[in-house]
Formats: structure tokens, sequence, C-alpha cells
């Protein structure tokens, strides 16, 4: 018999809120964290993006920092320093400023100083999939070794470098990203640390179970979605089959929808094919920005949010549909009954991964 | 768990279960080692250093015939290493700031788990894959991620440790070992699984013949 594994929520720290009570508040209110940036582009092009205006010169570890302070705030010292509990990292390009140094050093050096934890911190660097990993990870651990709790920190600053990225694949948005809509130009870039404190023990009032969670490629190319969605579709279906459960339980899908053209017609071609395009989705992207190797752990975060209080948030940007399948995408925050939630995630390197969480 | 096949290529040659199959002479020794296998896949030219040794070291596995058999999302890909995907990170920063461009064809490179995207094309797999950051190989790290993964009903992992890093003085440290392990085969603990791949690891990075009785 395997070990059960809770996912409690721990901190968020985004543009819209410092704190969980802060962020649910935001979105519950419709505001998003996406503002025009001056100068920010290469060329000095005004972009759109989710960015914190109250950190320090070394904005990844001051985000850190803050996030564990807050943090601290809800777990104690003993669970957080304890051998049995271990940490994920879970962050796309660590601290930038670093290179060509070691990027994820400091944020090593942060975790153990403000916890104490003695276990080596587990970094996952995997692209846009890293923190549905991650969090998969953990409940490999809390199932499979020995270990009580695994805290989940998703974390990623908005950088000239990556920036500069996306500006020369032609992949940002010149307004606010509306994922999924007909009108979408592309992405807006966010920033933002989320930590989620997974257990053996339901030991938190926002616990919910986390039920089973897969990852896989699409062998198709390494910055572009499959056009058949093939990756994705394999990885919903597999965390179904683990999870043992129908896909009619699903109430609620909590979709990757970054607002590129290609990359939210893939999500509707594979949740076709999966049978789910009735399944009320949404993209968190228009609230948080794409936050990148941060994006799976706040997004998961604002699904138990979902689950607390029976709630659907908006999929923020979407109007009108915009891809070749349809799908039930929420277009108003509103109340509805919800217990099955599927978390997905798609990224550079072909990469998806999925997983399902219950309440 | 158990070490069916491993590779290590670096500057010095490339390697299969323990034997020097390759040596190299030339400074773009990857190249080299692609014309010596003998490949025909012009992408490889296009890529970046990590993903180019975890093609070639990958095609020398291959060549031992376990990976033939395998079903389209069978190997889980576990990968890691310790500097990201610092050296083209390097390049990209250089192509923004002295060439007057951020390249987009040098970005799309700078995440460490394109390798393995790289991979999956190659070979059409569409099973697990992660990428994970450790300051050194971490043999211990490996051995508990294979355990889960058998734990799951997994059959085979293919794992990698794939380095590609320039200093200040533009000096490129580069190795790339793979192992693929058969995770039905229940012959080894996790920590003497870890102490085998230690060795292992050692032995290539000395040039040795590597021991392969495990």
């Amino acid at each position: 018999m395997e070990n059960k594994v809770f996912l409690s929520y721990g901190t968020l720290v985004t543009p819209i809120g410092i704190g969980i009570d802060a962020n649910f508040h935001s979105l519950k209110n419709g505001i998003s964290g996406i503002q025009q940036r001056e100068h920010s582009g290469f060329k000095q092009e005004n972009w759109f993006l989710s960015t914190l205006d109250d950190l320090s010169e070394n904005r990844f570890d001051a985000l850190l920092e803050k996030a564990l302070s807050d943090l601290k705030k809800s777990y104690s010292e003993t669970v957080l320093s304890a051998p049995e509990t271990r940490f994920i990292l879970s962050s796309t390009k660590g601290n930038i400023d670093n290179l060509p140094g070691d990027v994820f050093s400091s944020a090593r050096g942060i975790i153990h100083r403000q916890t104490n934890n003695p276990n080596d911190v587990i970094v996952i660097s995997n692209a846009c999939i890293s923190g549905v990993i991650a969090i998969n990870t953990a409940a490999d651990y809390l199932r499979y070794s020995d270990c009580d709790n695994v805290i989940v920190i998703g974390i990623d600053i908005v950088s000239d470098f990556v920036l500069f990225g996306f500006q020369s694949l032609f992949a940002l948005s010149d307004e606010p990203a509306r994922p999924f809509d007909k009108n979408r130009k592309g992405i807006s870039l966010g920033e933002a640390c989320g930590i989620i404190v997974a257990s053996r023990e339901k030991t938190h009032t926002s616990a919910v179970e986390y039920l089973a969670g897969a990852s896989s490629n699409d062998a198709n190319h390494i910055s572009g979605p499959s056009r058949t969605g093939e990756g994705l579709f394999r990885v919903v279906n597999k965390t179904i089959e683990r999870a043992g459960i129908h896909r009619s339980d699903i109430d609620f899908i909590s979709a990757h929808g970054t607002g590129t053209l290609y990359n939210d017609e893939m999500e509707s071609m594979a949740f076709t094919r999966c049978e789910l395009q009735n399944t009320p989705v949404n993209s968190l992207k228009g609230f948080f920005g794409h936050t990148l190797g941060a994006a799976g752990v706040i997004e998961v975060i604002v699904c138990m949010l979902s689950l607390e209080h029976q709630l659907l948030f908006e999929s923020k940007g979407f109007e009108e549909t915009g891809t070749t399948q349809e799908m039930n995408i929420i277009q108003q925050t509103h109340a509805a009954p919800v217990h099955t939630v599927l978390k997905t995630a798609s990224g550079f390197g072909g990469g998806n991964a999925a997983l399902l969480i219950r309440k | 768990m158990k070490i069916t096949t491993s590779s290590y290529i670096s500057a010095a040659g490339a390697f299969l279960n323990g034997q020097q199959k390759f040596t190299f002479r030339e400074t773009n020794w990857q190249k080299e080692c692609y014309q010596q296998l003998g490949l025909d896949y012009p992408k490889f030219h296009k890529m970046d250093h990590l993903s180019k040794m975890t093609v070639l070291a990958t095609e020398l596995i291959y060549s031992e015939g376990h990976l033939n058999a395998l079903m389209d999302d069978e190997p889980e890909l576990l990968f890691a290493n310790a500097n990201a995907s610092q050296h083209t990170d390097m390049k990209f920063i250089e192509s923004y700031t002295q060439q007057g461009n951020p390249s987009p064809s040098l970005f799309v490179y700078t995440l460490p788990n394109i390798l393995t995207g790289e991979l999956a094309i190659r070979h059409k797999w569409y099973g697990e894959n992660t990428f994970f950051i450790t300051p050194q190989f971490d043999s211990s790290l490996f051995a508990e991620r294979l355990y889960h993964a058998a734990r799951k009903g997994g059959n085979w992992c293919l794992c990698g440790w794939v380095e590609s890093k320039v200093d200040e003085k533009n000096k490129v440290t580069e190795e790339c070992f793979l192992f693929l392990v058969a995770l039905t085969d229940n012959t080894a603990d996790r920590s003497s699984f870890a102490a085998a791949l230690d060795e292992l690891l050692t032995n290539y990075r000395n040039g040795n013949s590597g021991n392969l009785n495990r």
C-alpha cells in the first residue's frame, strides 16, 4: 500500500499579492499583475510584464528570501529543519546574475540558512514544466523514500536574458497575454515564487490529496509544440490511468495556456483528443504572466484555492474562441462544485507534465 | 536496478561499456565522433554541445541493442549536470551584448532539458523526462530516482550526466556519461548501486577500462 500524499499551500509571492490571502483576494477581484513596463525590451520596447516592484538589486535572492520568511509564519522550524523534510527547487534559470558561476548556489545557501535543513536541495530545471515535475517528484519521495514532508519552491524572475530571448523568438505579446483568445498575440512574462508543502499527513486546512502525475515528451520539436498535442494527450491519459479515476470525474482543468498561437492551439487539440473539451478550463497566465519555472507551482496553489473556496477563476484575457477545437473556457469567476482538478504544463524541449489533485 | 550498458565521451575519446571505441584528434571532437559513428543526422550540426554529446553517447548505447526493443514511451530520461546550460547561456549573452542582437537559435538551447527533447525527437521517445542540477555527480540522487521509477512500474531508464562549462579564460570542460538501467532487475540496493555508479564514472574519467562486473 502506497503512502497517501497531501499538498498544502505554503506561500505565494506575486505582483498581485504577498501571501496566499492577498493573492486570493486579487484573483477573486480580477486584478492582474501585468503592466506595461517602459523600455523593458532589447530595443527599448515597452513590453507588458508581471513584475514585482519592491525587490532589491539581487532580485532572485531577494524574492526567495521573502517567500521563505513568509513560509516560516505558517510552518515551524521543527518541520522545516527536520532531516525527514526535503526541499525541491523548481526554476528555469535560477539567479542568472551569477553567470558564468553557479546560478543555483545562492538559492541552496538561502534555503539552508533560513531553514537549517540538513539535506541537499534537489534542483529541477526542466523548462516550463519544472513546477509540475517538482510536485510529482515530491510525491515520489513521500511514497517511496523515508520522507515526511517535501517543500516545493517554484521561482523565476524576469531578466533581460529571458525577455530578450522571447523577444528574439517573436513570442511576446504587445498587450497583456490573452490565453486561448482569438486575438492572442503571445506571452507576457512574469515573475513569482510559490511554495507548496507536500506531506504524508493531512496537517494543514488547505490540504488536498495528490492522486497521480506524469511527464512526457512530444518527440517533435525543441521550441514549438506538437500540432497534434501528442505529448500532452499521452501525459493526461497516463495521469488519469495512474490515478484510477474516470475522465468524467475531472471538474476543472488548470491548463498551461501561454497565449501563443501554437501552444494554445496544441492544448485545444490534446484536450479534445482526451475528450475533455467540455470540462471547464482556464489559464492563469492572464493574471501572473508566464512565470516559467514557478508557473506549475503557483498554478497548483490556485487550484488548491479553487478546491478550498469552491470557486472557478476566470481565464483572464479570454473573450472569443480562438482555437480550432472549442473548449469550455471559464469566462467569469463563479462558484461551482470542484472536487477533482487536473493541472497540466507544456514547455521548451517538447516536455509535458500533468497531475491530479482532489479534495 | 542494473546498469546494462554505459558510455562516456569527452575530448579524450569515446567509450562503451568500459572499452575505448574512438580517440579524437580534432579540436572539434564532437564532429569527429559524429563522423566516426557514421551518423547521417543533419540536425546534429545545429545543436548545442550538451545535445551533441548526448546524441553521440546514446548512439553508442544504441549499438548494444537493448534500446531497439523498447516501446516508444518506455525509456524514462533522467539527466543531470552541475551547470545547466551555462556554456550556451554565455554565448547567448554575447549575442546581445556584443553582436548586436539576441540570437533565437542560441536562446532555444539555454535550458538544459533541451537535450532530452533532442533525444526524444531523434529516437521518437514519448516517455517521462526530468533534468536535475546537482553541484557534482550525485549517484545517490540517481539511485533514489531510479528506485522510485522502479516502484512506479517502469522498466527502463536512460540516465545521463552531461556537462559543458566554459571558464573565464574561454576554456571549455565537457563530458557526457550515459547509463542504461534495467529497472526490473532487482539485483542491487540503492547504496551499492550508487557506489558502483561512482566507481564507473571514476574509471571513465581516469581513462581506465571500466570494470563492469557489478
